[in-house]
């Protein structure tokens, strides 16, 4: 009796809900077997992220081979100024000097993480070169402690930015463009000193 | 609640090769749902090769965005919903029609034979509906979505989605009265196996 009053409660529910009994209908066959096409627009997309990995990881070797190269030509091992022994290339300044080879045994070919990678590690080796630097000629003339400070601010600024997204291509690159301008500026000063001096 | 011929239960082990683009799993997976989803298809659009074409793509679709599947609700739900997205969205673009072909359909006995003539016209009624109302019935009949889901997929008010429901019923009660059936299918023949 119970088992009729159910089975009466669920023909009266489905008549409410599908009063029609659409639902009755057959599952339609597609015309064709729809994999070969779905298939070949993933094996598509496989190739597609593939290259663009290809791409992103020869990019980022090649802007890190620049920026080392950049770092080499520019170090104070190659200016026209031999006066010390540091800047000559025998003291701690030329052993912290970056090497492409060095450089490009940071890099691999797997994208955007790698580039990422290959700058904070540059941006870490550009720290302790500046800061074998400022220990080997301490303080700058004070014609360039206005840039050396702006130049800090602004790397002040760009951490307090990475401290929220740490994980910023931008951020990173542009962080190591400013500590390349701050090697520069160190440099560029001791060129001029050792000129000043050479002159006396 | 209808259940809807995509509630098809599918096992982590298959989703978790699929989220990392295995490629078999792919293939599992569309093997397990391509009826559901070529019928969902064919009757919100009712033509075979645009139904064909929507399939293919919401399938790419939905492995391309597999990763973005939380798990809070099941994998057959979401699918469904990336289906019945595609073929909402060319049905707006290009609303197209065919017939259905029943060269397919068999029955032996004369139980089949009655309900086979019935299902013939129901799928015929269905065809003679308006591309939105019938999208509506289907989805709100079979598939279970509530007036308020198909509004959001439509763009629309819930009101669009209950006038629509309405048309399409009494119409499609208009067609099978004039076939010579009352009010559709009877549930209990229904129920009955049957191989269409």
């Amino acid at each position: 009796m119970n088992t009729t009053k159910v089975y009466n409660m669920q023909i009266a529910r489905h008549r409410q809900e599908d009063p029609l009994n659409l639902q009755s209908l057959p599952l339609v066959s597609p015309p064709r077997d729809g994999w070969p096409a779905v298939a070949a627009a993933l094996r598509g997309d496989a190739r597609r992220r593939s290259l663009g990995r290809y791409a992103a990881g020869a990019l980022a070797a090649a802007a890190v081979v620049t920026l080392a190269l950049g770092l080499y030509l520019r170090g104070p091992g190659h200016d026209a100024a031999p006066a010390e022994g540091h800047l000559a290339g025998e003291g701690p300044a030329s052993q912290t000097m970056l090497a492409p080879a060095d450089v490009a045994g940071t890099t691999t070919e797997s994208g955007t993480q790698d580039s990422l990678d290959a700058m904070i590690a540059l941006s870490q080796q550009l720290e302790g070169r500046l800061r074998t630097i400022r220990a080997d000629v301490g303080s700058l003339p004070s014609s360039a402690v206005v840039y050396q400070v702006e130049l800090e601010d602004l790397v002040v600024q760009v951490d307090e930015e990475l401290s929220r997204q740490a994980d910023s291509l931008p951020l990173w690159n542009q962080r190591v463009a400013l500590l390349l301008d701050l090697e520069r500026l160190y440099a560029n000063s001791l060129r001029r000193e050792y000129h000043r001096m050479a002159s006396l | 609640m209808a259940q809807s011929p995509f509630d098809i239960e599918l096992d982590e082990i298959t989703l978790a090769q699929a989220r990392r683009g295995q490629e078999s799993a792919c293939e599992r997976i569309f093997r397990a749902y391509q009826q559901p989803a070529y019928s969902v298809a064919y009757r919100i659009c009712h033509c075979r090769e645009t139904a064909q074409e929507i399939t293919q793509e919401a399938f790419i679709t939905a492995f391309r965005k597999i990763r973005q599947f939380r798990g809070d609700a099941p994998f057959w739900g979401w699918l469904r919903r990336v289906v019945v997205n595609h073929a909402i969205s060319t049905l707006r673009r290009s609303p197209r029609d065919d017939a259905m072909e029943f060269q397919d359909w068999h029955a032996t006995t004369a139980g089949e034979q009655e309900q086979l003539g019935l299902a013939m016209d129901l799928e015929t009624a269905l065809g003679e509906l308006d591309a939105g109302d019938r999208a509506v019935v289907w989805l709100h009949d079979v598939e279970g979505y509530g007036h308020q889901e198909i509004a959001e997929l439509f763009g629309m008010t819930e009101s669009f989605s209950k006038t629509r429901l309405s048309r399409a019923r009494s119409r499609l009660r208009l067609l099978l009265e004039g076939a010579g059936h009352g009010a559709g299918l009877n549930p209990e023949v229904a129920a009955a196996d049957v191989s269409l």
